[in-house]
């Protein structure tokens, strides 16, 4: 029966020649490591978002009098909800976390570089897009967490000086956050950001694609050096089949993911949700502490620290920029970090200010 | 190309940042009101009572109601001066005005009215009360504030009964027999409360069962205001059977959470020996 399905399909889209072209006979690169798989899981990870998000929209309503209750049947009346919920929850935590780890790692092998500066921004604007995505999510509980958290988020534009309240107030659709900021974050939650994701994801998978996949300057340094003049697609003929080696390497990473989510749900099941995430938003009453999730400690506590309140925040996109344009602004041609003292000691310090910061934020 | 490039983009970031640095100051009341504003905005409104009888200018009892109030159990869930006292507390000039309905500090005998504008079950109960049916008489008799005070007023316990607030005016015997009534369901509310409490930190609301003994303990509190120990005795298993209630509720959420826990520590394992089975098929591949 299967083979005749198969059959069908292969005389009809030429299935067995994709299979054969893109699966048998792809090639990789002889050095690569487990940490080539980190963009391959955060396509999981957005796929296992999207699968739970859909069964959580089904019970959830979005509206400040039923949010949280529609939230805390999904956890206690509905079937499995509690699974659903949780692997929501913690696999938000846990995209942001890989989306970040893959662009770590893509900086720390120069795989940024020329002819790949496309795929990097992109990799950078579907990291933004998986923060907002965060973000946006955050406040659908509708807990005193989660307003406060948002009350907090939305308030820091307003830093940036003439226009800043006006994008505060669009982002709240009023002068605090109310039913109207909950129906625009569940709009851009659930209808503006999955396509947008999709498409971006599109791109960026089009680009590694196209440009061929990049070798690591860890093992074996053959990237080559030929000047930029031509569209070339980078091929590994002496390389090892993408299938079954790498593909085993993708599986073997999907199960640890999935692993690390359980074991949170397991044995942790209140990391992302202090007491504060278990109480309905109430707009008159300030919790004592207020933060916004951890992916945005570190910019809210350099916003907090630096005085000047239109520099913290120029400081801070400034940052963004750079990060995003670095494979512009990076002109060496060394790819191998441990070879660069300097971008290694500057790389390092961020990501030590970053800890500290959020370590900072946090206490 | 590139080096046009390179510089373009830094040219541009210094365009931006200087500006940035240069017109830091030109917006000190922009920044005034960032770092002095709550985060959320203005949104809890300036109570004009608390700022006048917290400022300089009135006797020093009356800047103690202000300190008192915050610290007590009614500033906690938002029971403001006007709720009690009436009054405008947005308009200084007519905030003490009678039009706004203000009433000002009762006397002695009708604070049980007073009081019992919110705690209607236990105006009534007081009333029908020894100390109640005293009080009005125009006797020596305790009002409200005399056991729970007036405006720092902490969550009522069981330990107000004491020997040394009932003494002040009679012996402790029948005291002591109404606080032993009291005892058992007093106790077992106390621990239920924390159970709920601890199955919020789980991550489990339970809206429905805080409700139901929120409610149970407002019945119960209103019957102690009696005064009458046979007639709790006598309802103590009627409330029981209630907290029994609230107990098995409780006692099946934690049942349920047990199953979860099984359940998501049983996906843990089985996805962490799929992992090992395709890090052993990879090793025998490469063997």
């Amino acid at each position: 029966m299967l083979t005749k399905i198969k059959n069908w399909l292969d005389v009809r889209i030429g299935l067995n020649t994709i299979f054969q072209t893109h699966v048998l006979d792809y090639r990789m690169p002889k050095n690569t490591n487990l940490l080539y798989t980190l963009g391959f899981l955060a396509v999981i990870a957005y796929a296992t978002q999207a699968f739970t998000g859909i069964i959580l929209l089904i019970y959830y309503i979005p509206h400040p009098d039923h949010a949280f209750r529609s939230v805390q049947d999904i956890m206690t009346q509905v079937p499995y909800g509690w699974v659903f919920r949780q692997m929501h929850a913690v696999g938000s935590n846990l995209m942001i976390m890989v989306a970040m780890l893959h662009m770590v790692t893509v900086f720390l092998m120069g795989n940024y570089k020329r002819p790949r500066e496309l795929t990097w921004v992109g990799g950078v604007l579907l990291l933004i897009l998986t923060i907002v995505f965060g973000l946006s999510g955050y406040l659908l509980p509708w807990t005193q967490l989660s307003y406060w958290a948002t009350t907090v988020v939305t308030s820091m534009p307003t830093a940036f000086p003439v226009i800043g309240e006006t994008v505060s107030q669009i982002l709240r659709g009023g002068d605090h956050v109310s039913e109207t900021t909950l129906s625009r974050f569940f709009a851009l939650h659930i209808s503006i950001l999955p396509p947008l994701y999709l498409l971006f994801m599109g791109i960026h998978l089009f680009f590694v694609n196209r440009i061929g996949i990049s070798a690591t300057p860890f093992g074996k340094a053959d990237e080559e050096k030929r000047p930029l003049t031509e569209y070339k697609r980078k091929t590994y003929p002496d390389g090892y089949p993408y299938y079954p080696r790498f593909f085993q390497k993708q599986m073997y990473m999907m199960m640890a993911y999935f692993t690390v989510m359980f074991f949170i749900i397991t044995f942790l099941p209140t990391l992302y949700f202090p007491d504060e995430a278990n109480v309905p938003a109430d707009p008159f009453n300030t919790p004592q502490e207020v933060r916004p999730a951890w992916y945005l400690l570190a910019p809210y506590q350099l916003l907090k620290l630096i005085p000047n309140k239109f520099f913290g925040i120029m400081l801070q996109l400034i940052l963004v920029l750079i990060f995003i344009l670095w494979p512009v602004l990076d002109t060496q041609q060394e790819k191998n970090v441990l070879k660069r003292p300097v971008l290694r000691g500057v790389f390092l310090s961020l990501i030590a200010l970053w800890v500290i910061l959020l370590w900072w934020g946090r206490s | 190309m590139r080096g046009i490039m390179r510089y373009g983009i830094l040219s541009w970031i210094l365009l931006f940042l200087l500006p940035s640095l240069g017109t830091a100051g030109y917006k000190k009341d922009f920044e005034d009101a960032f770092l002095t504003k709550p985060w959320a905005g203005e949104q809890i409104e300036e109570n004009v009572c608390i700022s006048c009888h917290a400022s300089q200018t009135m006797k020093p009892e009356f800047q103690e109601i202000t300190e008192a109030w915050q610290a007590s159990w009614h500033a906690q869930n938002r029971i403001s001066c006007e709720h009690c006292h009436g009054g405008d507390p947005r308009d200084a000039a007519l905030a003490m005005s009678p039009q706004r309905g203000f009433l000002g500090t009762p006397k002695d005998k009708d604070v049980p009215e007073f009081c019992g504008k919110c705690h209607i079950g236990i105006l009534t109960n007081f009333l029908e009360s020894g100390h109640g049916k005293a009080l009005k008489a125009g006797k020596k008799a305790p009002n409200c504030v005399v056991c729970h005070g007036s405006h720092n007023i902490q969550k009522a316990s069981i330990d107000i009964i004491s020997e040394q607030l009932c003494t002040k005016c009679h012996s402790y015997e029948r005291a002591k027999i109404m606080k032993v009534a009291l005892f058992v369901i007093e106790t077992r509310i106390s621990q239920l409360e924390q159970r709920l409490q601890k199955l919020k930190r789980e991550g489990i609301y339970p809206g429905a069962d805080e409700k139901s003994l929120f409610s149970t303990q407002a019945e119960f509190r209103t019957l102690f205001h009696t005064v009458d120990a046979n007639l709790v005795r006598s309802r103590t298993d009627e409330f029981t059977s209630k907290l029994d209630q609230i107990d098995k509720n409780i006692q099946d959420t934690y049942q349920k959470l047990r199953f979860r826990k099984n359940l998501s520590a049983f996906f843990m394992m089985a996805f962490a020996c799929m992992g090992v089975i395709i890090f052993l098929l990879t090793k025998t591949k490469d063997e």
